[in-house]
């Protein structure tokens, strides 16, 4: 399968980049560490007449701590980085755990922190050749009018299956965009839309530049799980992250948040409030997971059948807040 | 024969490693010729159609297009199988799998042949399809080819003995379904052929057609290339590179490497098709899911009385090795354990998927895994230790089995009290903590098939030898290397047999040009049948050499012997020079290449004239003296399997003979995660008898590779299908084992000294896989008391069986949680592919609606 030809921009600076999403947006793709966008461009699944490397720009990069502000991390940064960063591993544990569960180490040190939150939502019928994509008839997340998975609908169902968002909506992570209009900052929660094909509210001239972990949300214990079927390379099929503040051997503040089983990552819908002043036991564990068991919608996106992976949530988020209790 | 070798049984490192490891080495995708083209296959989007129409015109306009072939550029079938010749290089009137090969592309770069694929009009006539081997076996109309009324391809029914009686015979019987899954080799490397025609420098016109393909079967692959092409195989010559690992993948003629040859030829240049991973995928040629309807009896003792097997494999759309497949299926229910009386059902139907073929441990692996769940059940029912049952079975070699396989040498007893002994089986089986079991299994495999596919009298392999003046020695086999370490076989047994320091011998095999005929690496038949024609030919050599060096030293040629670079007269001749000798031989032996060896030979002659008759020689001495003596220095050897080993008189019974079996046991430690169903393997003690170990490392990495492989088959691996589509064609969601689930394997090597075998090997390669999947099903069984009835073991499947257990709330394993969800996704209607309907279209749709902007990315 060959690499379809493109231009490729390789700016130096921010601005430079920008402007060039300023003039080529709409045929454009941006590539940070490409483990994502690459094998989706060998098959035919984006064939942009731009790719605009962002790997030169020194500013996206790095782990920063700002003063009573939290830790600032640029888009750029590698999940290699991330996993042995000594500061978050102490401040944001749930974060560095996360990160290394991605993939394998080789990608891992290609992969950034800003191409895993805007990975690409997958699906068995999407990321696939354009060969087997025409054998089986396209579908809605690309050239197509109807979905495989749930052929009733008009809805595109493909699963964000990125490790470190959850971890990342359970800190209240804030994201950075950029684009010729400026720049906003909004949480991360808003950066995804919950559809399949169009995931993210980002528009094509934007990019993603930097990642904000609160000072609140620093130092909780954490854990993220991971359902794969292989120890290493799989992408998850169902994953659990949780973050908890305890203080009198009573949990004081905590939050769970799911990925791979939605079209987008999130946080489980009252688990906060369930959790709040409670003291850690079996049965609220059980709880806990059945309401994120209650928030999961998987479908036959991918190996597994859903049926087992909202059952794994079940198991994995009952037991992710009873070792985060733990910790 | 004596113990005491100095180059056999010793650890040694691949005589092409540092080729491999540095980079060095060239795979056939390495490898390129001036001019040449990038070929690239257009491909079947149906699983069974008809093809009403090809227009080429379009795509040979193409700006860099060179060439396009189809069917009726080379309309002459081919198979593997002299009975099986049901494939085109290219389709020529129907398609028969999504993925079934029906135009190829010779152009300048891939981008351009990639885009010349879509200018290809084909005009398909959609037919219905089979999917289902057992709906397929109900076909009346609309058959996969013509000729194979019901889709099957073969059936064979065997009774041996008297399998009523042995069950009325029985205190208990357990009958059950077993299904194993599609599995695929999975080979790091992608199949790739480069195909050129010399220019004759008589003529000037295209002449012979030189082929460098990643293949296990040069000898095969030049034969069907001569049958498609209508080329006499002299005007062919097959050369095989480094191969990354076949597994059987590459054990037959590849629609690919056949391609590359009539675009070569059409394009009148040299044309290279390399795979994608995808296209690996549609050649397959892998293990059929297969079905086992299982019943066996057993005595309270723990006789086994009677085995009764039906078996229906799901062959995929032509035949391959699949005659073959369902053959080895039920003759190898025999020749592991003693068993009276077997009646056997296969049945190896057609269906319109990609096809399979032989994977290592061919035909035999599925209805081992079910045979040795079944003997795990009935071991509980009649309450004998499942360890016990299988050492009450063992056969009493030398013996004919039932089904008229021929035994000797046969370890099993020992691979059996030695996985036993080292895993604390009896001390620790059954008293493990809850979650974590032990399981048993066992397994064997043919040392080579006694007889050949090609149904001819000619050798199974032959070896050319020759050794020059220097004491190099050159051995021409035409033994495949795919990883496996047969050039490194070949040249331990020339260096220990002639005595001489490894690093002389090079060895130079498989191209046909060059080499003599060797079928193949298949069966496991490399070390056993071209290990047996280079002894022979080094024998060959090393008589001549003993002749001449004996007369020299005025003694017998009996009275000699080769070792470590000197040929010395036995016993009480070795005389007051001897502890010199050794440190003069190193310095000799550390000399190497030919340069030092001319230096050597002036030396030589100089001393020669100085001295009388001497107490020994140097090898090159020895050597000098040969050819002095007899001219050229050159043998020959060839082996073809002993007419006693080549079985019974029924029909199929050519399949499952072999000059000797390998055996293997397997103790598995798994736990079970009891509320995910994920099975973790902790340790596989793998005890497995070759024979004799040529090379202990290398038998070691066969045994591991071979417990890690069935791990894949066992947990893991696993081909999904929707209406045809296989939805997995890729290494990431075709899921092999990372290193990280890797278990400790401990490799136990046994060794039954095969009085065929070269030094008494056999096979190492196959065997062990086969009992890796039931001990860790049975390890499942012990660890939480679930008997699992279909591979691979997936977490969803393990947890269903622990709630079908415990009553639980199912989990409904088939189906996804829509219930609207459609069984046939081609048929769902409203792709616009199909429909040509819906706001935006494919730029390729051909209904496309020209709208600006209507084409492109999705966010
Ligand atoms: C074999 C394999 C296994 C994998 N397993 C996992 C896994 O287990 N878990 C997991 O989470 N991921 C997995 N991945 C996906 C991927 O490696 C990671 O998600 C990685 O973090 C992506 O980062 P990247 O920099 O390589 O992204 P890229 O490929 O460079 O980009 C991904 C997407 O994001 C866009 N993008 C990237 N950066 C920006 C930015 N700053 N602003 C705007 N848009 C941007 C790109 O345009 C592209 O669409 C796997 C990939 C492979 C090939
Ligand atoms: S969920 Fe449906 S529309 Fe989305 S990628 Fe999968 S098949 Fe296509």
């Amino acid at each position: 399968m060959s690499l379809p030809q493109f231009k490729l921009l390789r700016p130096r600076t921010l601005a430079d980049a920008i402007g060039h999403l300023d003039k080529h947006a709409s045929n454009l793709r941006v590539i940070a560490g490409g483990t994502d966008l690459i094998p989706s461009m060998r098959q035919k699944l984006f064939e942009p007449e731009f790719v605009l490397d962002l790997r030169h720009i020194p500013e996206l990069k790095g782990i920063h701590e700002r003063q009573e502000s939290g830790v600032e991390v640029g888009a750029l940064t590698s999940l290699t980085d991330i996993e042995h960063s000594a500061l978050l591993r102490r401040r944001y544990p749930v974060l560095t755990e996360a990160a290394a569960t991605v993939a394998s180490p080789v990608i891992r040190n290609m992969g950034t922190i800003g191409g895993n939150i805007c990975l690409d939502t997958r699906c068995l019928w999407y990321n696939q050749s354009l060969t087997w994509r025409k054998g089986c008839g396209f579908c809605i997340k690309k050239d197509g009018d109807l979905c495989h998975v749930a052929p009733g609908g008009t809805k595109c169902w493909a699963a964000f299956s990125g490790d470190t968002p959850p971890a990342l909506l359970c800190l209240n992570a804030d994201v950075e965009i950029v684009g010729p209009a400026g720049s906003r900052r909004i949480p991360l929660r808003e950066f995804y839309t919950g559809l399949g094909d169009n995931y993210r509210t980002i528009q094509p001239n934007e990019l993603l530049t930097r990642v904000f972990l609160p000072e609140s949300s620093a130092d909780y214990s954490g854990v993220y799980r991971k359902l794969r079927i292989r120890g290493s390379i799989d992408y998850p099929l169902a994953g659990v992250a949780v973050v908890m503040k305890r203080s009198n051997g009573h949990i004081a503040d905590a939050r769970v948040a799911l990925t791979a089983v939605n079209p987008a990552p999130v946080l489980v819908k009252g688990a906060s409030e369930r959790l709040a002043g409670k003291v850690m036991d079996e049965a609220l564990a059980e709880a806990v997971g059945d309401l994120a068991a209650r928030t999961a919608k998987p479908l036959t996106t991918s190996a597994l059948t859903p049926e087992y992976r909202r059952e794994m949530i079940r198991v994995f988020t009952k037991r992710a807040v009873l070792a985060a209790a733990a910790n | 024969m004596t113990n005491d070798f100095s180059i056999i049984g010793k650890p040694i490192a691949m005589v092409d490693a540092a080729g491999k490891t540095t980079g060095s080495g060239k795979y056939a995708d390495d490898l390129s010729a001036p001019g040449m083209l990038v070929g690239k296959i257009l491909h079947s989007p149906f699983p069974h159609a008809r093809i009403k129409r090809i227009d080429i015109t379009r795509a040979e306009k193409l700006d860099g297009v060179v060439a396009v072939v189809i069917g009726t550029d080379a309309p002459n079938p081919y198979g593997i199988l002299p009975v099986g010749h049901d494939e085109y290089a290219l389709a020529l009137d129907k398609v028969r799998y999504v993925g079934d090969n029906v135009a190829c592309v010779a152009a300048i770069d891939e981008a351009t042949a990639e885009k010349a694929l879509e200018l290809i009009d084909v005009e398909y006539e959609v037919l219905p399809a089979y999917f289902d081997p057992e709906d397929s076996m109900k076909a009346e109309t609309n058959l996969i080819h013509d000729n194979k009324p019901h889709n099957i391809e073969k059936d064979y029914h065997h009774v041996f003995g008297d399998p009523e009686k042995g069950f009325a015979e029985a205190d208990q019987i357990a009958e059950a379904r077993f299904i194993a899954n599609e599995v695929t080799h999975a080979a790091m490397e992608p199949h790739c052929t480069l195909a050129a025609f010399e220019i004759d420098p008589q003529t000037g016109k295209p002449g012979r057609l030189v082929v460098q393909s990643s293949t296990q079967v040069p000898y095969y692959l030049q034969h069907k290339l001569s049958l498609v092409l209508e080329m006499p195989m002299s005007q062919i010559r097959v050369i095989k590179p480094l191969v990354g690992g076949g597994f059987g993948g590459k054990s037959e003629v590849i629609p690919l490497e056949i391609i590359a040859a009539i675009a070569a030829r059409k394009a009148k240049a040299p044309v290279k098709v390399t795979y994608t991973r995808e296209e690996v995928f549609w050649a397959h040629r892998g293990r059929p899911r297969t079905i086992v309807d299982l019943k066996t009896g057993i005595k309270k003792d723990g006789r086994i009385t009677a085995v009764k097997a039906r078996v229906v494999q799901d062959g995929g759309a032509y035949c391959s090795y699949g005659v073959v497949t369902i053959l080895y299926s039920g003759a190898l229910l025999g020749a592991l354990y003693d068993i009276p009386n077997i009646q056997y059902d296969g049945y190896r139907v057609l269906t319109n998927k990609p096809v399979c073929g032989a994977m290592r441990g061919h035909g035999t692996v599925n209805v081992r895994f079910a045979f040795e769940s079944q003997l795990d059940e009935l071991a509980a029912k009649i309450g004998k230790d499942p360890a016990d049952v299988r050492e009450i079975n063992l056969l009493k070699p030398p013996c004919i089995t039932v089904n008229g396989l021929r035994v000797r040498s046969y370890g099993l007893p020992e691979c059996i009290e030695k996985v036993v002994d080292r895993s604390g089986w009896k001390q620790r089986k059954g008293k493990l903590p809850r979650g974590r079991g032990l399981g048993i299994a066992c397994s064997h495999y043919v040392s080579g098939a006694a007889n050949s596919i090609i149904r001819s009298d000619m050798p199974h392999s032959t070896v050319n030898i020759k050794i020059d003046r220097d004491g190099g020695v050159v051995v021409y086999t035409g033994a495949s290397d795919i990883g496996q370490g047969s050039d490194t076989m070949v040249a331990q047994i020339a260096a220990e047999t002639l005595g001489c320091s490894l690093s002389r011998v090079k060895v130079v095999a498989a191209d046909t040009d060059l080499t003599p005929i060797d079928i193949g690496s298949y069966s496991s038949r490399v070390t056993f049948m071209n290990g047996n024609a280079t002894l022979k030919a080094v024998q060959d050599v090393k008589k001549q050499i003993a002749s001449a060096a004996a007369r020299k030293m005025s003694c017998e040629p009996q009275e000699l012997t080769f070792r470590n670079d000197i040929v010395t007269k036995k016993k009480g001749h070795v005389g007051a020079d001897a502890p010199v000798r050794p440190a003069e031989q190193s310095s000799a032996a550390s000399v190497s290449g030919r340069v030092e060896g001319q230096i050597l030979r002036g030396s030589l002659q100089q001393k020669r004239k100085d001295e009388g008759p001497k107490d020994s020689l140097s090898f090159e001495e020895a050597v000098v003296a040969a050819i002095d003596f007899h001219g050229a220095l050159s043998g020959t050897g060839s082996y073809a399997p002993p007419l006693e080993a080549r079985g019974g008189k029924h029909k199929g019974a050519g399949v499952g003979p072999s000059p000797a079996y390998s055996y293997s046991a397997q103790v598995a430690e798994v736990s079970v995660d009891e509320e995910t169903g994920e099975v973790t393997v902790h340790k596989v003690w793998a005890s497995h008898d070759c024979g004799r170990a040529l090379n202990p490392v290398s038998v070691e990495g066969q045994i591991i590779g071979s417990v890690w492989m069935g791990m894949g088959q066992a947990l893991t691996e696993e081909m999904v299908w929707k209406d045809g589509m296989l939805m997995n064609p890729g290494l990431l969601e075709y899921r092999s084992p990372s290193s990280v689930e890797s278990p400790e394997v401990e490799a136990i090597i046994v060794e039954s000294i095969d009085p065929e075998g070269p030094f008494g090997a056999k096979e190492c390669s196959e065997g062990s896989l086969a009992a890796t999947i039931p001990a860790i099903g049975n390890a499942i069984y012990d660890a939480v008391g679930v008997r699992l009835h279909e591979s691979p073991f997936t977490p969803e499947r393990v947890l269903a069986a622990l709630r079908a257990k415990k009553n639980a709330k199912p989990i409904n394993l088939t189906e996804g949680v829509d219930p609207t969800a459609p069984a046939k996704f081609r048929e769902h209607g409203g792709s616009l592919w199909y429909r040509g309907k819906g706001p935006e279209r494919h730029p390729l749709d051909p209904s496309r609606r020209e709208a600006p902007g209507a084409a492109g990315g999705d966010d």
